[in-house]
Order: structure tokens, then sequence, then C-alpha cells
């Protein structure tokens, strides 16, 4: 058996808009994703955590309110650190062009702005990621 | 993206609408006539208010122009409203920051990245004298957006700052917004009940509205705010029901307190989202009118009439806004304001266009202003009162809103109230079906958004100024709220916070509001006041 992809779904800050962290995680989950809801207010170092116990493979991070650089530089270099670097981060939300040029510089997998649809998330996570996995060592 | 629009154009039969159902599913009709109503109207001003409130409405008085501004240290924002005011802002509108909404301060670590972002960043005393530099507090009105806990403590700076500069409290003319379930997002949960018991904010919202009612007599004491509700993608007849069902929530709960209705109610205000659907929001204002003047008449025995005024400002919708050509969304924001207007509202905020970008800048903040006062005084549709009033088509569509918007709450009722419904996750599944819904509807183009999932033509990268913070306000700020602390008489603190830790912990029943304002006075800083209350309930907060 593959296992499915495993992506955890957080915002993170004090920001807690997330009408596109709900539609993105279901429209992962019908696309055949295991998708782990992190919610709201969220710390990189609680991300972090959750990334080591479950074993993820991604992290979907949405931002509204222009704290995506300070949380996504701060998330790569903890995932660094901590020999994660194989973990895909992918982010959404409201960012404005010239931050979403420095957060892909940074080590942002995949940037994806208002107005994106459906296949182009989908197909863009997909390409990145790859869909199926081998299955668990343990 | 070359392969979007999913309504075909034959250009031999000419384009078509693919349905002709509104917003919240009514379907429009062909034609209204006389058949489909024939009714005589009140005059506006009289009850139930659907023509209006007031007797002359913007003939006596213009809506009050009031965009929702703040951002970063109080000293900046300070500068924004003496510049809206300039251009002809009419009244105050400060917002802050997620962090001051939670009751946390600056060097809170989770709070850090967020100070200063959507809103302006407050925690002292100092904060709020600093905000309010130069602006004469019985002359301007001003409201708070500022949601339990940090209510109480916040307006109690006001408080302090009036009496210190020797302004008398009956002299106050502006709002607190007060509410614990719709000044954050949705109310979704998590967001609503992760910083504070919810149980608690509400009771120090209601605290503070007792306290305030004898004190500041012309204050408005609770603004319910269903725009924050529309947002998360439900319809117009969820957003007025939902809205509606918590505000009767408030009044029960406050005449269960023995407050007399005719007190308060008349200081109770809405605060509601106007969308593109332009009739269907015109007879959802007129709709919500008739719901709240009956309320307030038939189930809580109000007389005065001033009760019974379903008073709202409102914004426009951001949610209809696109980043792609996001010029276009001027367009969208003119019309809601229209919307608004000939929906008889009492102040407006009207959306900048760059908002799906950044918080607005100074330009498109100047501009939004500026749409208002052209429909205001170059439009002409001010010049006569309800001016749509007596359409067969509005009259009809207020009277299908208003059966579906009551029959909605006779629902959320059965269920215990809109609290209750928050508490057991019933408002959470709502909200969530709803964004469901609304993100499929764009898919299909079922909603049709121009230049997003219809017409819409190459991507080139939008061409407007994005506001920028300046790179050191965080740190200024985080080190500003620490060096506070630390550098203040103590003693003070530590006494008006050990009372109020104990009348927490051992007479909750109690007002909370006087130990509150008696730590404020001993210049405790926000989150020390709501940590105490925290505490003193074993509540923790996220990391």
């Amino acid at each position: 058996m593959l296992r499915k992809k495993r992506i955890i779904m957080a915002k993170m800050g004090l920001d807690s808009h997330d009408n596109g962290l709900r539609i993105v995680s279901k429209w992962l989950v019908d696309d055949g994703y295991e998708v782990i809801y992190a919610g709201v207010y969220n710390s990189a170092e609680r991300i972090l955590r959750m990334a080591i116990e479950e074993n993820a493979d991604a992290l979907g991070l949405s931002f509204l309110g222009g704290e995506h650089l300070h949380y996504t530089e701060k998330l790569i270099g903890l995932l660094r650190e901590n020999g994660l670097s194989n973990v895909k981060v992918l982010a959404g939300g409201i960012i404005p062009p010239e931050d979403v040029v420095t957060m892909k510089k940074i080590g942002v997998d995949a940037v994806f702005t208002p107005g994106t649809q459906r296949p182009e998330i989908l197909g863009a996570i997909g390409k990145c990621m790859g869909k199926e996995k081998e299955p668990d060592e343990n | 993206m070359a392969d979007s629009p999913k309504i075909e154009f034959d250009h031999t039969t000419g384009e078509k609408l693919p349905h002709f159902r509104s917003l919240s599913e009514i379907e429009y009709q062909r034609i209204y006539s006389r058949e489909d109503w024939d009714k005589v109207l009140p005059d506006a001003g009289e009850y139930p208010f659907v023509r209006g409130i007031h007797k002359d409405m913007y003939r006596g008085r213009l809506w009050t122009r009031r965009q929702q501004s703040g951002f970063g240290s109080p000293e900046e924002s300070n500068e924004l409203l003496k510049f809206l005011l300039n251009v002809g802002q009419t009244g105050i509108n400060i917002d802050s920051d997620i962090g001051t909404k939670l009751g946390l301060d600056p060097d809170y670590p989770l709070a850090q990245a967020d100070v200063g972002l959507q809103g302006t960043s407050m925690c002292t005393y100092e904060d709020m004298v600093a905000l309010f530099k130069d602006i004469p507090l019985d002359r301007i009105s001003s409201t708070l957006i500022f949601p339990p806990p940090s209510s109480p403590v916040l307006m109690g700076q006001y408080l302090l700052m009036a009496k210190e500069q020797g302004i008398a409290w009956e002299n106050l003319i502006g709002t607190i917004m007060n509410c614990s379930f719709t000044q954050l997002v949705g109310p979704t949960f998590q967001a609503n009940t992760a910083f504070f018991p919810i149980d608690l904010a509400l009771k120090i919202g209601l605290d503070l509205i007792e306290y305030l009612l004898p004190r500041v007599p012309k204050w408005n004491i609770l603004n319910v705010n269903s725009r924050n509700i529309r947002e998360s993608g439900v319809d117009a007849v969820q957003e007025a029901a939902f809205v509606l069902a918590l505000g009767t929530d408030y009044v029960d709960r406050l005449c269960k307190r023995g407050v007399d209705i005719d007190r308060f109610a008349r200081r109770i205000g809405f605060f509601s989202a106007v969308h593109l659907d332009l009739f269907e929001e015109v007879a959802k204002f007129r709709a919500m009118r008739r719901i709240w003047a009956r309320t307030l008449k038939e189930q809580f025995g109000a007389k005065d009439e001033k009760s019974m005024w379903f008073r709202v400002a409102v914004q426009t919708s951001a949610l209809t806004l696109t980043a792609q050509e996001p010029m276009n969304n001027i367009v969208r924001a003119s019309i809601q304001t229209l919307a608004a207007i000939l929906g008889g509202v009492q102040s407006v905020h009207t959306t900048s266009y760059d908002e799906a970008f950044c918080l607005p800048t100074e330009a498109t903040q100047k501009l939004a202003i500026r749409t208002q006062q052209i429909i205001a005084y170059e439009t002409g549709v001010t010049k006569s009162v309800d001016p749509l009033g007596g359409s067969y088509l509005v009259e009809k569509l207020t009277d299908e809103m208003e059966e579906r918007i009551w029959e909605l709450m006779k629902l959320i009722e059965k269920r215990g109230g809109f609290i209750e419904c928050f508490k057991e996750g019933w408002v959470e599944q709502e909200l969530n079906q709803a964004r469901y819904k609304l993100a499929r509807q764009i898919e299909t183009s079922e909603l049709p958004i121009v230049g997003m999932n219809l017409f819409r033509g190459g991507e080139t990268a939008a061409e407007i100024d994005i506001f920028k913070q300046k790179p050191d306000m965080q740190a200024k700020r985080i080190g500003y709220a620490m060096k506070y602390k630390k550098n203040r008489n103590q003693e003070p603190v530590r006494r008006a916070l050990k009372n109020l830790y104990d009348r927490v912990r051992k007479e909750s029943d109690k007002d909370l509001i006087v130990p509150i304002l008696e730590s404020v006075e001993a210049r405790a800083t926000l989150q020390e006041i709501c940590d105490t209350m925290r505490e003193a309930s074993d509540f923790t907060i996220p990391q």
C-alpha cells in the first residue's frame, strides 16, 4: 500500500482569516491528500513539532496580514536546523508580488495569491511533491 | 488563463447571464408589478422604519464617512487619523492590531510578528494618549474597534484620558464595538475562543455596558458586527439572521441583568457588509430595520422608538475584490457604496481597491472617501428619502428577505440562540459549508467575477503601490512595551492586579470593570490585565 501524502495546513501568528485555509484543505482532501488541519494561531515552533511528530511531507501555510516573510523565514530555518529540508513548504494568501519573489528565494516551494484556481493550485502542489509515496518504513 | 470562462458566448445571439438568482438564491422574476406588491408604506422615521430610521434621512444629515484605519504605532496612526479628517472623513474608526484585540502586549512571543500590521498597536495608557493627540474627544465621534477582553481595558484608558484632559464623560461621543463574537473572524470557534474564556469575555463586555450607561450617556455601548460574518462566505439572509439573533441574545442578557430596555437598546448599533447584488442589499437593510424594530417592540416591550432603531454602519465587501485587475475594485466598491446609501445606512467605509494586496495606502483611502463624496454631492441619490421605496421589485424582495431571515432566526432561537449555536459548533458548520459553496460557485462561474473567473485576460502583474510599514516598527513597539513594564512604579500595579485577580477568582459574578479601571490607572498594560483574568480562571493561551 502506498500511503497518501501528508500535508499540515496552518495559519501562523495571530491572523485568523481562514477562508482560504479551509477551502484549499478541502480541495486537497478531495484530491487524495491526507490533511492535518492545524488551524489558526500557530508558532513556527509548533509547526516544526507537528511536522516531526506527524512525519509530514508538506506544510501549507496561509497568510493575510503581512506576517508571511517573518514566519516562512523562521520556519524554513527551523526545518533546516532539524534536518527536515525535504519537507515542502507551500504558502498562499494576500502576499504582495515582490514578497512572492522573496519567499521563493527563502525556499518556499510554491506561493498562491488570491484568485488562483483549483487546477493551478493542485497541479503545482502535485508537481512539487509527487502525489503518492512509498510505504512508511515504520 | 485562456480556459476559465465557463459561460460560452455566441455573438449571434448575444451575451446571456448564467442564471437569474440573487446571491441569497432568491429567483428574480422577469418583471415585478402591482400583483407582487400592493401595500402602503409608513413614512420614513415611522415604525417599523422600513424606509429609514429618520424622517429626513440624508436630507437632514449625510451619513458619516468613517474609514476604518490604524496601523503601526499609535503615533503613526494619529498622523493617519489627522490626514483622513483633513480630506473629509467625518468620524474616526480606529482599528487595533490583532494582538491588541486578543489582549496581548507587543512583546508576547506569538504576537510579535503581527504587531501593528492590521491595525494600530496599543497596550499602555500612554499609547491611547498618543493615538488621540490633538483630536477633540467631545467634538469628533470615535468608533473604537475593541472587543472583550480588550474593550474594558482600552475603554478604561480612553475614559482616563478624557478625565485627565478635563473633558466630562457625559460629553464623549463614540462607540465601543465590545462584541466578543464578531470582531475577529467569522465567528469561527478557535479564532474567538483560544485567547480568552468566552463566557468571561461576554461577561466583562456586559459589565462594561452597565458601567458606561449611567456615566457616559452619549456613548454607544455595543456594536454587533455582521460584516465579519458575511466575509466568511455566508449569504445576505444568513448574515442578517445571524447578527440579529446575536443582537437579540445581547438584549436578552441585558434585560435579565435588570437593565431597562429603553435605557440601553438605543445605544446598540450594527456593522454590516455590503455586497454587489444591489437590490438584494437594499432589501436586506430595509428588512433588517423592520425585524429589529419588531423584535424590540414586540419581544422586549421597548416603548421608546429610538430603542427600535436598527442603526447600521457598513463596510463594502472585501471578499468581492480581486487581485486580478485591481482597478476593477474601484467600480465594485462604488456600486456597493451606492447600494448602502440606497439602503439608508448611517455610516460607510468604502473599502480600498488595494485590499487584495495590503493595507490601504493614503492615496487609496483618499479615493475611497472621494467615492463617497461623489455619491453624496454629485449623484443626487441623497436628495429624496428611500428613493427605491415603492418599487415593486424592492418591496417584494424586502418582504421575501424578511421572511427568510425570520425563518432562520427562529431556527437559531430553537437551538438556544446564537451564542449557544456558536458554542456547540453549529455556527462553525454553517460557515464552513458556506465557504465550500462559495468556492464551488466561483469555480463554476455560477458566481461570475469579472477579470477573475470571467473575461480573465493575461496575468500581467498589477501595477499598484504597496503599503509598507516602517522596517523597525515592530522592534520599536516590542522594545517599548518591555521597557515600560520595567521602568514604572511597580507597587500600585501589583496591588491593582491582585485585587482584580481576587475579584475574578472569588467573586466573579460581581462587576469587574472597577478593578480593571483601577489597574489601568495604576498603569498596568493591556496584557497584564488580561493575563490576570486568565490566570484567575486557570486559562492558558497559545504559545
